[in-house]
C-alpha cells in the first residue's frame, strides 16, 4: 500500500503506551495495533480526530503517502 | 458421504417406523429403553458441546448427527493479532464465547437453543500461509441433518461482521 501509518513514531515521540491512547481514543489496542501495521480497510475521521487530538498532532504527521 | 448420511436416516426413520407399530406401545420396556438412550445421547452432546476437546467429535465426516458447514477467509493481518480480532468480534456478534485457546489458536463460540434452533457450534481455527493469516470456520449444529441455510447465513453475517470491523 502506497499509504504509511506512522503511528509507532508518533507514541515513540510522545512517549506513549498503545494501551494509553487506546484509554484516550476509545479505540482497542487490537484496532490500534492493525492500524499501526497499516492493516486496516479504512480509518473513520472522528477517529482520526481523536488520535490526532490525543497525541497533539496532524493526519498528516500519522499517515504518509510514499510513491 | 453426504449421500451415506442421507440413506443412514432413511434407514432409521423406516426402521423406526417399522419396528414402531410392534413396539412402540406404552410402558414396553424396548421403549422404554429406545426413549432412555435418544434424551441421554441428546444429554451428553448437550454438555459437551462446550468445550473445545470435542471439536473432532462434533467437526467429524463420520457424525451423522451433526450437520457441517466449512468456510475459509484469509487477511494480511498476524494470526496473534486476528486472534484477538475474533474474540473481540464474537464478544460484539449474536454468538458467545466458550471457550478460546491461544497456544493452539482455536476458538468455540455458541449461538443459544431457541425454539427454532437447537444452536450452533462455531470453531475457528487459525493457520499462517507467508503474510497471510487463514482462519477456518466450521459451523456444527446438534441433532439436524439439514442447516437449511441457517449455518451459511451466519457463518457469513459474522464474515461480514469481521469485514466491517476492520474500519476503525
Amino acid at each position: 500500500m502506497a499509504i504509511v501509518v506512522n503511528l509507532d513514531v508518533m507514541l515513540a515521540k510522545r512517549k506513549m503506551k498503545l494501551k494509553e491512547l487506546s484509554e484516550k481514543v476509545g479505540v482497542s489496542t487490537v484496532n490500534l495495533s492493525i492500524l499501526k501495521q497499516g492493516k486496516v480497510k479504512a480509518i473513520r475521521f472522528s477517529t482520526l480526530d481523536s488520535i490526532c487530538l490525543a497525541l497533539d498532532c496532524q493526519p498528516g504527521d500519522i499517515l504518509e503517502h510514499i510513491e | 458421504m453426504k449421500s451415506l448420511k442421507h440413506i443412514s436416516v432413511a434407514f432409521l426413520i423406516i426402521l423406526i417406523s417399522g419396528l414402531g407399530t410392534y413396539y412402540l406401545k406404552p410402558k414396553n420396556p424396548i421403549m422404554m429403553i429406545f426413549q432412555f438412550l435418544i434424551v441421554g445421547f441428546f444429554i451428553f452432546n448437550l454438555i459437551i458441546r462446550k468445550s473445545l476437546s470435542f471439536k473432532n467429535y462434533f467437526t467429524s465426516q463420520y457424525n451423522l448427527f451433526t450437520t457441517k458447514v466449512w468456510s475459509e477467509k484469509s487477511y494480511d493481518i498476524p494470526k496473534e493479532l486476528m486472534f484477538e480480532k475474533i474474540i473481540e468480534v464474537i464478544n460484539h456478534s449474536d454468538f458467545k464465547l466458550v471457550e478460546s485457546d491461544k497456544d493452539k489458536f482455536e476458538i468455540l463460540a455458541i449461538s443459544t437453543i431457541t425454539f427454532k434452533s437447537w444452536g450452533e457450534n462455531l470453531y475457528i481455527s487459525f493457520e499462517t500461509k507467508g503474510n497471510e493469516t487463514i482462519m477456518k470456520f466450521c459451523s456444527a449444529t446438534l441433532f439436524q441433518i439439514y442447516s437449511w441455510g441457517k449455518n451459511e447465513k451466519n457463518c457469513t453475517d459474522l464474515l461480514n461482521e469481521i469485514e466491517k470491523s476492520l474500519t476503525i
